[in-house]
């Protein structure tokens, strides 16, 4: 294939435009890494460099030694993992429902789902708050599962019913034909289809409850429970102080599990926003 | 895909465990209070301080066994709420003083004048106790820990080469003289002052005592917002300090304290003014050989600023008042609070408690210049008031700092301050 100079020219354009914009988006992650390398006194500089002119162990020192950081990302990862678990069992079934039955509980149900995501966080915390103390589940992982799994189910489930319906009927008809109940349709056919969707929403899930601050702030006291959002936010001081190089260093170990997972099912993901993304 | 499925299943199954295994409060034996401590400390030191403070406690005292519960800084106010509302909340709380009359008014605080022993309310000054004690019908709600100043920082070497003299606390600057420094050290593009006006609202209205100026009075029987004469006053003299004297480096409005001290440290101002607790970044952040000092406050009719110590209070949910007073004494032992206070660089409520402090650093003069403020910290009316909160968050410090933006008259400021306290109070 022959290419012109002007192609040519028009290529080493658009690649060079992508490099700076790759290097855009990595700008964050790279300066955080750099801070997380910084001595205080550099951390302060009129004239700050990427690259640490006296690089330090120090704030990853102090992010694993002393201040728990691992206990925290373990805490995390625990409450992260079930949640997305428990969110596919329920959403896969409750989806499929959604998805196949047109009636008015179904659309009423669609309706409230939407609704649902309309209400300020602020606004359910303290009646949620009781609730919780009520069963005893107040400072306990056990209470913050069962509320980060309520507050994801409803996109969960909106998400999950857009690629059931990508899903051709006929392939249930056929099973039904064959002497199929829904529940072994839902287990032996739609589940296995629906598997690129379930690994989207368990993503979304794990990051969302991974992230997620102001829950765990008011349902956890005790200091052996802590999730890393609550750790992380406890080097940002008074009036703006804030312990930057050992945040630096503790933010991006904490991003390290989100990147593994996200490198282990890119493949899964990719399938899955396809998927979703036409109607059969 | 089977694979992935089952083996995050036996990770849930795994994790359920562990998560069904962690339990929130400490094992109850028989004869063994069990007692929280929600506490906000942060600062590394301060935290070990804390923490050393309980540990101890709980070695001598096996009977009454101390937790802590940490809170973050930030978000105190919510936190405590929640758990006040939901029945949940620590037996002992920190919180500040500003911050309690409305738990107090709500009743979540316990009223502790019976519970306070004799030895530790003398050690303490009046005007703090003035700050948590909330008269006949609710007491006194909080003891005092320690508290802040706002000071000047200054980079000793470039005041000695313009051959300025560093105030002592016998005698210390006043406004007239702390401007005629920084116009002084105004040269070459540098300023003399660097001051992170971000969230202004607590400096404006603490320094503006200096002159009187209270900005809330009680007139017939409603506390009304004024902004008069000793009010204008601070607000005036820091504009023109920014935009007639040119003195104070105008980016500075719309930074935190602690952004501006990256110019400060690189010689690009000369002074800063700061919280005295910014010492601590002094230390810990200024480049080798950075010659700095805290002067004592600054003086306008007088060295006034507002009193708005740390408090340690019991919440009226908990069981064990007396027992959790018995902490809080312990913790606030001249020892114990000289050991909290050094590491937050905030002066101790105790006079003694200071000595120590002063003895016990390579910063003597700092400290003692920190420590000085203690019998100028007075009461300030707006402290009492439950609006106060949502009209510094809402009104004040968004108005403050527009006029000090120079996007702002004063006159519209005024309006605008008293409109605005006038509709949230109600």
């Amino acid at each position: 294939m022959i290419v012109s100079p002007r192609q040519r020219s028009m290529r080493v354009g658009q690649y060079s435009l992508l490099c700076l914009y790759m290097l855009f988006l990595a700008f964050p992650l790279l300066w955080m890494l750099s801070v997380s390398f910084k001595g205080p006194q550099e951390l302060v500089q009129l004239h700050p460099h990427v690259f640490p002119s006296q690089p330090t162990f120090g704030n990853y020192t102090d992010a694993l030694e002393h201040n728990g950081l691992l206990h925290a990302a373990w805490n995390s990862f625990k409450v992260s993992s079930i949640t997305a678990i428990l969110a596919v069992f329920v959403a896969v079934p409750a989806a499929y429902v959604l998805a196949r039955q047109q009636g008015l509980i179904s659309k009423a149900g669609m309706g409230w789902i939407l609704l649902s995501q309309m209400f300020p966080l602020i606004l359910i915390i303290m009646p949620l708050f009781l609730v919780l103390k009520d069963l005893h589940a107040i400072n306990t992982h056990i209470g913050l599962i069962a509320t980060y799994l309520v507050w994801t189910l409803p996109f969960s489930l909106w998400m999950l019913q857009s690629y059931v319906r990508g899903i051709p009927p006929q392939l249930e008809e056929a099973a039904m034909v064959d002497g199929a109940g829904r529940l072994t349709i839902l287990r032996t056919i739609i589940a296995p289809l629906l598997g690129p969707g379930i690994v989207v929403v368990a993503l979304f899930v794990f990051v969302q409850c991974w992230n997620e601050f102001f829950f765990a702030l008011v349902l956890l006291d005790s200091p052996n429970l802590q999730t890393l959002s609550l750790l992380l936010a406890r080097f940002v001081g008074i009036e703006g102080i804030v312990r930057l190089g050992p945040l630096a260093a503790s933010a991006l170990l904490a991003t390290i599990p989100s990147l593994l997972i996200f490198a282990f099912i890119q493949r899964f993901l990719t399938r899955g926003l396809l998927a979703g993304a036409v109607k059969g | 895909m089977k694979k992935l499925l089952r083996a995050a299943v036996a990770v849930a199954l795994c994790a359920a465990l562990g998560a069904a295994s962690a339990q929130a409060r400490p094992s109850t034996h028989k004869g063994v209070v069990n007692l929280t401590l929600a506490t906000y400390v942060w600062q590394p030191t301060t935290v070990a301080a804390m923490n050393g403070i309980v540990n101890s406690w709980n070695k001598t005292h096996p009977s009454i066994q101390v937790s802590i519960v940490p809170v973050d800084v930030n978000s105190v106010h919510d936190k405590l709420l929640t758990s006040f509302v939901g029945g949940s909340s620590a037996d002992i709380v920190h919180d500040e003083a500003a911050d309690i009359p409305s738990f107090t008014q709500a009743g979540y605080l316990a009223n502790m004048n019976s519970l306070i022993p004799a030895s530790l309310k003398a050690e303490i000054p009046k005007t703090l106790w003035n700050t948590v004690n909330f008269g006949r019908k609710y007491g006194i709600t909080g003891v005092p820990i320690m508290t802040q100043t706002y000071n000047v920082f200054a980079n000793m070497d470039l005041l000695k080469s313009a051959g300025i003299k560093a105030p002592t606390s016998t005698n210390p600057w006043t406004w007239a003289q702390f401007r005629a420094a920084a116009k002084k050290l105004t040269s070459n593009g540098n300023f003399g002052v660097c001051w992170g006006l971000k969230s202004p609202t607590a400096t404006i209205q603490t320094l503006g005592l200096n002159w009187g100026a209270q900005w809330n009075y009680l007139q017939k029987g409603k506390w009304n917002l004024v902004v008069g004469a000793p009010e204008q006053k601070i607000l005036t003299t820091m504009h023109d300090m920014i935009y007639s004297d040119q003195s104070v480096d105008p980016a500075g409005v719309g930074l935190s304290g602690s952004a501006v001290l990256p110019e400060f440290f690189a010689g690009k101002c000369a002074m800063t003014v700061q919280g005295n607790y910014q010492a601590q970044g002094m230390i810990t952040q200024s480049p080798k050989g950075f010659n700095w000092a805290m002067f004592p406050v600054l003086k306008g009719d007088t060295e006034n600023q507002a009193a708005d110590p740390q408090t340690l209070s019991i919440a009226t949910q908990s069981q064990h008042k007396a027992e959790a007073m018995q902490f809080i004494a312990y913790a606030l032992n001249n020892s114990n609070m000289a050991k909290l206070s050094a590491g937050d660089w905030l002066i101790p409520a105790s006079a003694d408690a200071a000595k120590l402090v002063v003895k016990s650093t390579n910063h003597y003069g700092s400290w003692r210049n920190a420590i000085s403020a203690v019998p100028d910290l007075v009461k300030a009316n707006w402290e009492a008031l439950v609006p106060y909160a949502q009209w510094k968050a809402q009104i004040a410090t968004p108005a403050f700092r527009s006029y000090l933006s120079n996007q702002l008259s004063l006159q519209d400021l005024i309006t605008q301050l008293v409109n605005g306290w006038n509709q949230i109070r109600g």
